[in-house]
This record gives C-alpha cells, structure tokens and sequence, in this order.
C-alpha cells in the first residue's frame, strides 16, 4: 500500500485499528464506561478526519474511492456509531454486559458501512457489506440474557446468510456478462444491446434481491420486526439508521451508473416501493410493541427511499440522499430515548408509555416531535424530505407513488401518534420510571436540534448533497 | 422589503405568539406569569392587527407585503402579505385569541403547556392568513391543528381522546392531499416556465392540463371544505366541537373555519378558475344541504355545544353559498358573513362555558330558569341569541341578507330555500333561549352573576355586533377590494383561458 492509499483510507483505518485495540485492551469491562467513551472519541477521529482531510482521486485497490460522496457518508455514520457508544453506557451498565467488546463490534460496523459507503466496485460492496453484517450478528444478540436478543439474532443470521448468498452469485453473473467487477464497467452489461444482457438482469435479479433483505423492503421484510424487538434498543437505532443507509448510499452508487433502470426492473422496482408503502403502513397500524411498530415503520420509509432512486434522475437521488440523512437522525433519536426509559426492561409495549409527560416532559416532548418527523410533519427534517421525495417523484413522471406514499402517510399518523397519546393523554402508573443520563440527553437533544434545524433550514444540506450525488 | 412599514410588521406578528409560546413554556413553574405572558402577548397582535386597521388605507391590492429568501434550492419563500380580508381575518383571530387565553385564565392543569399551545394555534392561524408561498401556507396550515391535538386531546372533556384523533385524522387526511396538488402545481409551473417556485402569484400563471386541473382543484378543496366544514365533511365537527376546552371550541368555530373559507378564496378559486367555475353548482347545493340539514340537527340536540356545532354548520352553509354565487353583493356579503360568524358563535362558546362553570352542566335538560337566578349573563345569552339568528339591527342580519340578495338576483331558488333555514334558525335559538332562561329553575343553588372579567370578554363582542348591525360599511368598504379581485381574476383568468 503507497502513502496516498494509506491517507485515503485514513478514517476507516482508525476505526478498524481502533476497533482491533479495544478488542486487546478492554478484558473484564462490565460496568466500566471507558471503553465506549475511547470508542466514540475514535469514531469522533474517524469522522473528523473524514471531514477535513483532503479527498483523493484515487480508488484504493479499485475498490474503495475515497471522493466527497465516500467521505461524507464515512463521517455520518462515524457519528452516528459515536452518538450510539456514547449513550449505551447506562443502557450495558444497568444489563451488566461488556463494554469493550460491545464497543469494538459497533467500531468494525463503523468502518463497515463505511467501507460500503465508499465502495466502487462489486467486489467492495461485497467485503464491505458482509463486514458489518458480521458484526450485527452479534450486536443484535449481544444481551445474552434476554431471550428474544439471541432469537434475534439467529432471525438477522438465517435470512442474511441466503443474502450473502444471492449477492454473490449475482455479482457472480454480472461477472460473467460484463467481465469486470469495477462500476460502471460491470453494469453496462445491463444496456439493452450488450451481449449476454440476460444473464446480467439475472445476476441483477438477485443483487437485488439481496438488497431488498438487507433494507427490509416488503416482501423481504419479514425479519424486521422480531430483530427491532430482540436487539437492544442502542443497536437498533445504529441498525434502523446506519445499516440501511450505508445499503442504500451503495445501492445509489450503482443506480447512479445505469442511465435509466434496465428492462423489465422499473415495474419491478415500482412493485417493490408500493409493496413496502402499503404492507409497512398496514403491519404497524396493528403493532401495540412500539420496537416492531418502528420497524414496519422503517419498511415504509425504506419505500420512500426508494421512490427517489426510481427516478433515476439527479434531483431523485439527492431527494433520497437527504431523506437517509433526516430518517437517520430522526430514527437515532428515537432509539435514543427509548434505551433512555430502559430498566432491565425496554419500554417497548405502548402501555409502558404512559403518563411519561408528567414524569420527564423534555423527553416525552422529543419522542413526540421525533414521531412527528418520522410521520412527515412541518416544521421537522421528515416534511422536507417528503417534500423532495414527492417532488422528485412527480417530476419524474411517477405519480401513483407519490400518491400513495401520501395516503400512507395520512394512515401512518394514526400509529405515530399511538405512543403520544399514551404519553400525554393517559395517567400515569405508580412505579417510577427511570431518569436519564446525562449521555443520553446530549444524544437525545442533538438529534432532536437537527430535526428542527434541517427541518427549517433545509438549504445548506440539500446544496451539499446536490453537488454529492453522483 | 416592506411596502410602506419600517418594520416588518407581519413577520413580527407570526413571531410574536411562537416567541411567547416558548416563554410560557419556560415558566412552567409560575403558572401566574405564564398566562399573563399568554395574555400580553396575544394582546400586542391585537394592537398590531388594530393598528393596521386604522392606519393602513382601504383600497384593493395588498396592503403590506414581506418577501425573504428562504429554502432557495427547492423554490420556497418567506413571503407574507396583507390585503383587505386577510386583515380583517386576522383582526378576528387576534381578538379571539385574546378571548380565549381570558375565557382559560383559571386553568389549573399545566397552564404553561395550555397557553404555549394556544399562543401556537394563533401563530398558525395567523399564517395561513398572510401566506402568499403555498409551502409557508402549508406549514402554518398544520402548525394549526398540531397544537389542537394535544390541547383536546389533553385538556379535553370526556372523549377528548377519540375526539382529538378524529379531528387532526380528518385535517390530515386533507391536508395531505391539499400538499400533493400543491407539489404537481409545482412540478408542472416549472417544467413550463423553467423556474421552480411555490410563490402563489407564479403558481396561478400555470396552466393546467384540462385532465388534471379538476383533481388538482378537489385536493385543494377537499382540505378547505373539511376545515369549514361542510356537508357531507362535517362528521368530526360535533364530537370536535363538544369535547374541545372552552377555549379550543371558541377558536375552532370562530376562525379554524374561516381558514377554510379563505383558503377556497385565496387559494382554490383563483388558482383554477375554470374548474372553480364548474365547481360553484355543486358548492352551492352542498352549501344548502348544509343550512337545512345543520338546522334540522341543531333543533334537535340537547347539549348547547353540539348545538352550536351544527348551527355552525348552518351558518357556514350561507358563507359558502353567498361565495358560489358569485356575485359582487354576495360575494361581499359572505366575506364579512365571515367576521360575523366568528363573533356570534365566538360569544355563544363562551356564554356556555360560563353557565357550564355555574351549574356544572350544559345539557337542556339541567337547565332552566337562568333569568331569575343570573340575569345579566341570560341577558347577554339571550342578546347574542338574537344575533345568530339574523335579527335586524344585529350583525349576523347585515350578512346574512347581503347573501340572499346576491343569491336571489341569480339563483331564487337556492335563496328561497336558504330563507328557510333562517327559520330554522329561529327555531332552535328560540327553544335554546326558552329552555335555559325561562322556564322553572332546576336545582336549589344560586350562582354570581357575571363578574368584572367575563364582562370584559364579552362586551367587546357585544359592541362589534352592534357596530357590525348598524354600520357595516367600516368592514365593508375594505373588502369590496377584495371581494372584486376574487370575481374579476377568476373572470379574466377564465377568459384568457387558464389553458395552453
């Protein structure tokens, strides 16, 4: 490896040999907090560094860029792991779990969706994605004695592994059309003309596919809602924000190298974002678990998402870009508060919500604007991003999502507003509840800040992101 | 960029409720300061809104304008503007705001949070009456009814709950709608004129597929006529209404409905004039469904709020016909129809939460005899009585027969059948009157009658009522301005086309 690559490659660097030293030096470390906090000031380094160093022209090993679009989501997600370790602390302390080990995994996932997020070629999508995956694998299980984190775990395990699997073949028969695994080379095989065009759709196909697992998109979401409940509720918030978003900013990577979606994939496409619209809204209108209600949520907006990408247009995938960051955000904050209420138990049913305004206003006051983002009102980062998607929609000459992507936002306000009824509306138990740390408030208010400031002050990040998007 | 104000007075003005909502909610522990703040600061919109009234000139055209640059990438501004309705518009909203933080001064659950959320609802409201960029509109359309979730929601009476849901699920329902016309509007300016914006002045230059314009034009519609509401839209009213706090109901049907009303003005009819055009039959007809139906139901109700719902609707039911209509006197006559209701049901609100307070109850059938026990507050229910049901000399009368002048001259019919609910009017404010004033009374206790601050909620709406009945033309004159903009732009727009 030169100098340059080395520098390029920089962030990610620090991350994983960051992640490796904790893994050496953090031994017996239930209850100590040191870890997590030497974890987020790696992460808080990696994202730094992504920031400010200069961004390099070349690609390492052909498979990793390390240009603006790569640099910016290495930084994202860097934060979003730091703000992740920074308010598990109480959460691993009351469960008597390690933190260092806990805090290691959560770096190599980092570096993961990062080495995802700046990946060029198959090849990197691959490695990158089976990265963090890994590590996932044992995050979601990492509470050994709650029952349902290992049954989680298995359920992520099972449906991933046959993803892996599709993955590869698929990058496998996109191999063999186009003879090359570095985009856009590999998926100009695709073009009507080129030979061998049908078995790349294959190879397509089940890309796709694999895909769709990973972001929970109907009818591929089946595991969502049992691994959303079994997770503890920091990982969940990681797994909802970053995961899914380094999937889709690599799935963006190769839209962005077909001009137009191939053959027969717009209707399919198309097919897919109203199924994960209208199952999502239907499954988390009958959830009283508020985890399993988020995670059909999250099949909604991943629809979302994925209405901008059809576009296959500029304006489409800034709007999709800008969505991913405002439901990352959004979705981190709400995880956020949820670990915050956790004693041995996670507040997850909706009668655990009760009354909690006149307990801990600050908090009840940032769940419900959360959940009010997520909902897509004004004045928070979810109506702009609605607002794009739509627009990029319409413009794009795809009225019947944008149509009903808004009649399941109208649903999906009856069970957005489920935990705030409860909250506000209903009196509260005798047991007393648990008052926060002060780690989980910083996260907390940071998030709940960038709602409102995203949310009406679009301007700057949506300027970034139109000169990001490839 | 002001017209002729050093200060950007209306910015100022949607700033100032946010800004004292936030200061409220700061004094959560001093409940005393929290509602004075609430108090003051509804009071310096009112002087704002009372000073523009005097100072600025009634001619057509807009009074004040401020634009900014807000969210450039996506074409959206910061741009408010006053014109002769939308003052008066906001002339009631900020007297009704003031109403309402008087009519919850004892409120003694979380007072802060209740004032904060009603400072918001003012701001809301006062924005959807100033906005001239359709996303701005948008925001403050919402920045409305969030707050009444949770203010019915919470402080409600029994059935708050279900009645908040229902309430903010109807709104969004439209609302939702309402912004994806919006966002097609947008889409196809652009692609015509190159130059994306949500400014309602380029928006209304778009011309509109002849396929399209009539679903574009029922998205619109759909959320202004839910917000009135209008027959058969009205289902969440009753409930809404009825279970709502004092305060709440007060604003619901005394401006929360006029928002529906200037939207269909502002908004709906002169962005598509021809289907608008098209439209106005079917308006009118559901407009007299709603004054016969909304007075047969309200003569039958035995609760005093569910009665002035459905009279509400009735009532509603004339602004809506007087707009279909289309003619100058009627058209005048339904825009200032619009104060008019928004005063007479306003004081309604307010006297049945004052005899709510003194017997405990609100029902007829606990009522009775109220003369003899606190006869200046049934004097006044009595007086306000009156004015709703259009008694000359009364303010609900000016309007109301400016209405059926302008309906008659065009339509007979409908005026004649709109005379009719008139009658029923008659009926049940008559029986609403005998059963709480006259009559036995019910019960041992004896109450006080109004004391020094429920005089002062109500003898200004006593005063606008009589002013209104007996020299209308201080309102009048500056919305002739108005009223012949709505006809004209909509004539020349239809004339030109409105098409390719």
């Amino acid at each position: 490896m030169t100098a340059p690559e080395l520098i390029a490659l920089l962030p990610l660097l620090i991350l994983a040999l960051g992640a490796t030293a904790l893994l050496l030096l953090a031994r017996n470390s239930v209850g100590r907090s040191w870890p997590l906090i030497g974890g987020a000031f790696l992460a808080l380094t990696a994202a730094l560094s992504a920031t400010f160093l200069p961004t390099c022209p070349i690609e390492v090993g052909g498979m990793f860029s390390a240009g603006p679009y790569a640099r910016f989501f290495i930084a994202l997600w860097s934060l979003a792991t730091a703000a992740t370790l920074i308010l598990s602390g109480p959460y691993l302390a009351r469960r008597q779990l390690p933190s260092g080990e806990y805090s290691a995994l959560l770096l190599f996932a980092a570096a993961g969706m990062g080495l995802l997020s700046s990946a060029v070629s198959l090849s990197g999508i691959f490695l990158a994605l089976e990265a963090f995956t890994l590590t996932f694998y044992v995050l979601i299980a990492y509470n050994k004695g709650c029952s349902l984190g290992p049954e989680a775990g298995i359920k992520y395990l099972v449906p991933g592994g046959v993803a892996a699997g599709l993955l590869a073949f698929g990058m496998a028969l996109l191999y063999v059309a186009s003879g090359s695994l570095q985009l856009p080379a590999a998926t100009a095989a695709l073009l009507s003309g080129a030979p061998m065009q049908a078995i790349a759709l294959t190879g397509l196909a089940m890309l796709l596919a694999a895909f769709a697992f990973k972001l929970s998109l109907a009818p591929f979401h089946f595991w969502t809602p049992d691994v959303y409940q079994g997770a503890p509720a920091p990982v969940t918030g990681l797994l909802a924000s970053g995961s899914k978003g380094a999937v889709t900013v690599a799935l963006l990577t190769i839209t962005a190298t077909l001009p137009a979606a191939p053959a027969f994939f717009q209707p399919v496409l198309i097919a897919l974002a109203l199924l994960s619209m209208v199952v999502g809204t239907f499954c988390a209108l009958a959830q009283s678990n508020v985890k399993r209600m988020l995670a059909y949520s999250s099949v909604v907006h991943m629809g979302f998402v994925l209405t901008g990408l059809l576009c296959w247009n500029h304006p489409g995938r800034t709007a999709a870009l800008f969505y991913l960051v405002g439901y990352s955000i959004v979705t981190l904050g709400i995880f956020a508060i949820i670990s915050s209420f956790s004693t041995q138990k996670e507040p997850q049913q909706l009668t655990d919500y009760r009354g909690l305004a006149r307990r801990h206003p600050l908090r009840a006051l940032a769940l419900t604007v959360l959940l009010l983002a997520l909902a897509g009102l004004p004045p928070t980062v979810g109506f702009m991003g609605k607002l794009a998607i739509f627009t990029a929609a319409i413009a794009a000459g795809l009225p019947l999502l944008a149509v009903v992507g808004i009649v399941s936002s109208v649903i999906s306000v009856y069970f957005y507003l489920q935990p705030v009824i409860q909250m506000y509306m209903a009196a509260p138990p005798a047991e007393e509840s648990v008052t926060g740390h002060w780690s989980e408030y910083g996260v907390i208010s940071l998030c709940f800040a960038l709602t409102f400031l995203f949310g009406l002050w679009p301007g700057k990040l949506l300027e970034f992101l139109v000169r990001l998007t490839p | 960029m002001t017209g002729n104000c050093p200060l950007p007075l209306l910015t100022l003005m949607l700033a100032l409720p946010i800004g004292t909502a936030v200061l409220c909610l700061l004094c959560r522990k001093r409940p005393t300061a929290a509602k004075t703040l609430a108090l003051a600061g509804t009071l310096t919109v009112l002087l704002f809104a009372v000073s523009c009234f005097v100072l600025l000139p009634a001619e057509p055209g807009w009074l004040l304008r401020e634009e900014y640059r807000w969210i450039s990438v996506l074409g959206i501004r910061f741009s408010l503007g006053l014109d002769g309705l939308s003052l008066l518009m906001v002339l009631l909203t900020a007297l009704l705001s003031v109403l309402a933080v008087g009519l919850s001064w004892n409120e003694k659950n979380r007072p802060a949070a209740f004032f904060a959320l009603l400072l918001v609802v003012e701001a809301g409201v006062l924005g959807v009456f100033m906005a001239l960029d359709l996303v701005l509109f948008y925001i403050c359309w919402e920045m409305m009814l969030l707050p009444l979730f949770f203010l019915i929601g919470i402080w409600g009476q029994r059935g708050g709950v279900a009645a908040a849901l229902k309430f903010f699920l109807f709104s969004l329902a439209g609302s939702l709608l309402m912004l994806l016309a919006i966002i097609i509007l947008y889409v196809l300016h652009g692609q015509q004129y190159g130059d994306y914006s949500f400014a309602l002045a380029a928006l209304q230059q778009t011309a509109i597929p002849a396929g399209l314009a009539p679903w574009l034009f029922s998205g619109f519609a759909l959320a202004f006529l839910i917000k009135v509401p209008l027959v058969p839209l009205h289902s969440w009213q009753a409930d809404t209404y009825s279970a709502a706090p004092a305060a709440c109901s007060l604003l619901l049907a005394g401006v929360l409905a006029k928002t529906g009303i200037y939207g269909l003005i502002r908004f709906a009819l002169p962005l598509f004039p021809t289907v608008a055009q098209g439209a106005l039959p079917v308006l009118a007809i559901l407009a007299l469904i709603g004054i016969l139906y909304g007075g047969w139901i309200a003569s039958a109700q035995r609760d005093l709020k569910r009665l002035v719902a459905y009279s509400s609707l009735a009532h509603l039911g004339f602004i809506v016909l007087g707009l279909s209509a289309w003619t100058t006197t009627a058209a005048e006559g339904a825009l200032l129809q619009m104060a008019n209701h928004g005063l007479t049901t306003a004081a309604l609100f307010i006297l049945i939460a004052l005899i709510e307070q003194r017997t405990g109850s609100r029902h007829l059938d606990d009522l009775g005899g109220l003369w003899s026990r606190v006869p200046r507050l049934s004097a006044l229910l009595l007086f306000f009585a009156l004015a709703a049901l259009g008694l000359p000399g009364l303010n609900n009368f000016v309007g109301e027969i400016l209405i059926l002048l302008g309906t008659f001259a065009v339509h007979p019919l409908q005026a004649v059948l709109a005379a009719l609910g008139l009658l029923l009017a008659a009926i049940y404010m008559l029986r609403l009157v005998q059963e709480v004033i006259w009559g036995p009374g019910k019960g041992e206790r004896s109450w006080t009658d109004l004391g020094l601050s429920e005089w002062l909620l109500l003898a200004p709406l006593a005063v606008l009522v009589l002013w209104l009945g007996f020299y209308p033309e201080t309102f009048l004159e500056p919305l002739r301005g108005p009223a012949q903009q709505l006809l004209n732009e909509a004539v020349s727009l239809s004339q030109s086309g409105g098409m390719p």
